[in-house]
C-alpha cells in the first residue's frame, strides 16, 4: 500500500483529540508530509499548525510548493531559524522561536495559533521528535510532550509526532508510546 | 454549612484566571511585582482592557508613561477599542497632574500629604464609579514617603476605602533584578491582599518570562510558575517544564 494511503487511512480511523506518533524513513518523508497537510487536511478542511525543529520553515514552504501543496491553511512555529542566519518573515504565518529548547514557547506559540483560529479544526504537526531530542533532554522532551500533548486534546485537534526511522532510539519510542494515542509505521523496516 | 464563595473579578487573562479558581475576589488589592521587562504594564493594561470591555469602568494612573503612549501600547491588542477611551470606558490619569492639582509637587510627603492623595484617589474612583484600577506604579509614591509606618498606612488606607467601594486595584512594584522578597520597601508586600510576582529565568541561556501566584486572598490558587507570552491577542500562560531552572529576575 502507498505511503500516502497508509497514513490518510490510519488518520480517517482516528477521531480529533486524537494523537499519533508516525514513525517514516527518509525515502517516506515527503510522502508523509504530502498525506499530512495536502490530502488529510484538505478533506477536512483542517487547518495545519506546522512545528518545525529539523527543516527552517521557509524550506519546508519550498518543499510544498515543489510538490504542489497549497500552503494557505499552514501556519509555522519555527524552532530553527533563529539559530540560523536566514531571512525571516515575521507574520502569523511564521512565528518563529528562538530557539527548540524553549519548549513552553513551542506550547504558546500553538495556542497563539489556536485561540486566533478558534473556530477552525486543526491538525498540529511536529516535525520532529528526534531533532527536539538533540536540543533536549529527554526528560523535559517527555514532560514537554506529556502536557502539550493532553492540551491539544482539549482542543480537540489532531496531534501527529514524526520521528525518522533511522533515528528513533528506544527511549524516544517508549517516550511517544507514553504520550501518544496510537502510532504507525511507514516505509523502512517495521519494530 | 454552605461554603461562601467572593464574588470574582475576572482578569480576562484565561490562563491566570483559571490560576486563580475563576479570578480575583472583588474588591482584592493585588501587588504586581518584578523587574523592569517581566510585562507589569502589559498585564496590567489588559486587566484594564477586559474590564472595560465587559461594562467595568477601568481607570489608569500612572507615574511614568504619558497617556498617549499607553494608547500606542494597548492598540496591538485585537481586542482594544479605541471607544473605551473616548467614551470614558477606560480612563487613563496622568498622576502629576494629580500631584499639582493637590499641590503636592514635592520630593516627601507628610502623612497630611498622604491621605489627601489617598483622598483623592478615592473620590475619582467613587465618583467615577471604577470598578477595577491600576496604579502604576506604587513603588513611584512610596519613594516620595519618608518611613515604613507611611508606606503602610498608604497602602491600608487605600486598599481598605478601594474595597468597600467594591474596586479590585492593582498596584504595580517595581523590584530590582537583585532583590529579595516581593517589594522595594518590603511593606507592600505583607498588607496586600494578593502578590502576582513576574520574573524571568535562565535555561541553559534561554531567558522565559514567567508569572507566579504569591498569595491571594479570598481564594485557593495555584502557587506554581508559568511561562508566559505577551501577544496581541493578550497575556498567554504555559506550565513551567522543570528543567534545572535558574532564576534571574
Amino acid at each position: 500500500m502507498a505511503v500516502t494511503t497508509k497514513i490518510v487511512e490510519k488518520m480517517d480511523e482516528l477521531p480529533p483529540a486524537s494523537s499519533l506518533a508516525l514513525y517514516v524513513d527518509v525515502n517516506s518523508y515527503f510522502d508523509s508530509l504530502r498525506a499530512l497537510v495536502d490530502i488529510f487536511a484538505t478533506k477536512n478542511d483542517l487547518y495545519v499548525f506546522y512545528i518545525s525543529s529539523t527543516i527552517p520553515s521557509r524550506n519546508i514552504v519550498g518543499i510544498f510548493e515543489l510538490l504542489g501543496i497549497d500552503t494557505a491553511r499552514v501556519f509555522f512555529v519555527d524552532t530553527i531559524s533563529h539559530l540560523m542566519p536566514v531571512e525571516k518573515e515575521m507574520s502569523d504565518k511564521f512565528l518563529y522561536i528562538e530557539s527548540p529548547t524553549m519548549l513552553e514557547n513551542v506550547m504558546l506559540k500553538v495556542e497563539y495559533l489556536l485561540r486566533k483560529y478558534r473556530n477552525k479544526k486543526t491538525l498540529v504537526i511536529l516535525d520532529s521528535v528526534n531533532s527536539m531530542a538533540i536540543h533536549n533532554d529527554l526528560k523535559i522532551l517527555s514532560e514537554f510532550l506529556h502536557i502539550f500533548v493532553t492540551t491539544l486534546r482539549s482542543w480537540e485537534a489532531y496531534m501527529v509526532i514524526l520521528s525518522l526511522q533511522e533515528q528513533t532510539t528506544p527511549e524516544i519510542r517508549n517516550m511517544l508510546n507514553f504520550v501518544t494515542d496510537d502510532s504507525l509505521e511507514v516505509g523502512g523496516v517495521s519494530q | 454549612m454552605a461554603s461562601q464563595t467572593r464574588e470574582r473579578c475576572m482578569t480576562g487573562i484565561e490562563g491566570l484566571d483559571y490560576i486563580l479558581n475563576g479570578g480575583i475576589p472583588r474588591g482584592n488589592t493585588v501587588l504586581i511585582t518584578g523587574s523592569c521587562g517581566t510585562g507589569k504594564t502589559t498585564l496590567s493594561l489588559e486587566f484594564l482592557v477586559h474590564g472595560a470591555l465587559w461594562g467595568e469602568r477601568s481607570m489608569y494612573i500612572s507615574v511614568t508613561e504619558a497617556p498617549e503612549k499607553l494608547v500606542e501600547n494597548m492598540i496591538i491588542y485585537e481586542f482594544f477599542d479605541r471607544k473605551l477611551i473616548t467614551e470614558k470606558k477606560m480612563i487613563l490619569v496622568d498622576l502629576q497632574e494629580i500631584y499639582v492639582k493637590l499641590g503636592l509637587e514635592k520630593l516627601e510627603f507628610t502623612l497630611e500629604d498622604v491621605n489627601v492623595l489617598v483622598s483623592q484617589i478615592v473620590k475619582m474612583v467613587k465618583e467615577l464609579d471604577v470598578k477595577r484600577l491600576v496604579i502604576d506604579s506604587i513603588t513611584s509614591i512610596c519613594y516620595r514617603l519618608t518611613s515604613k509606618e507611611q508606606i503602610r498606612e498608604f497602602i491600608l488606607h487605600l486598599g481598605k476605602e478601594l474595597s468597600d467601594l467594591g474596586c479590585t486595584t492593582f498596584l504595580v512594584s517595581e523590584l530590582l533584578p537583585s532583590a529579595q522578597g516581593y517589594s522595594q520597601y518590603g511593606v507592600e508586600e505583607a498588607i496586600a491582599d494578593g502578590i502576582i510576582l513576574l520574573g524571568n529565568m535562565e535555561r541553559r541561556g534561554d531567558l522565559l518570562r514567567t508569572l507566579q501566584v504569591i498569595k491571594m486572598r479570598g481564594t485557593t490558587h495555584s502557587r506554581a510558575k508559568y511561562v508566559l507570552d505577551l501577544t496581541s491577542i493578550g497575556v498567554l500562560l504555559a506550565p513551567l517544564l522543570k528543567g534545572g531552572s535558574v532564576e534571574v529576575r
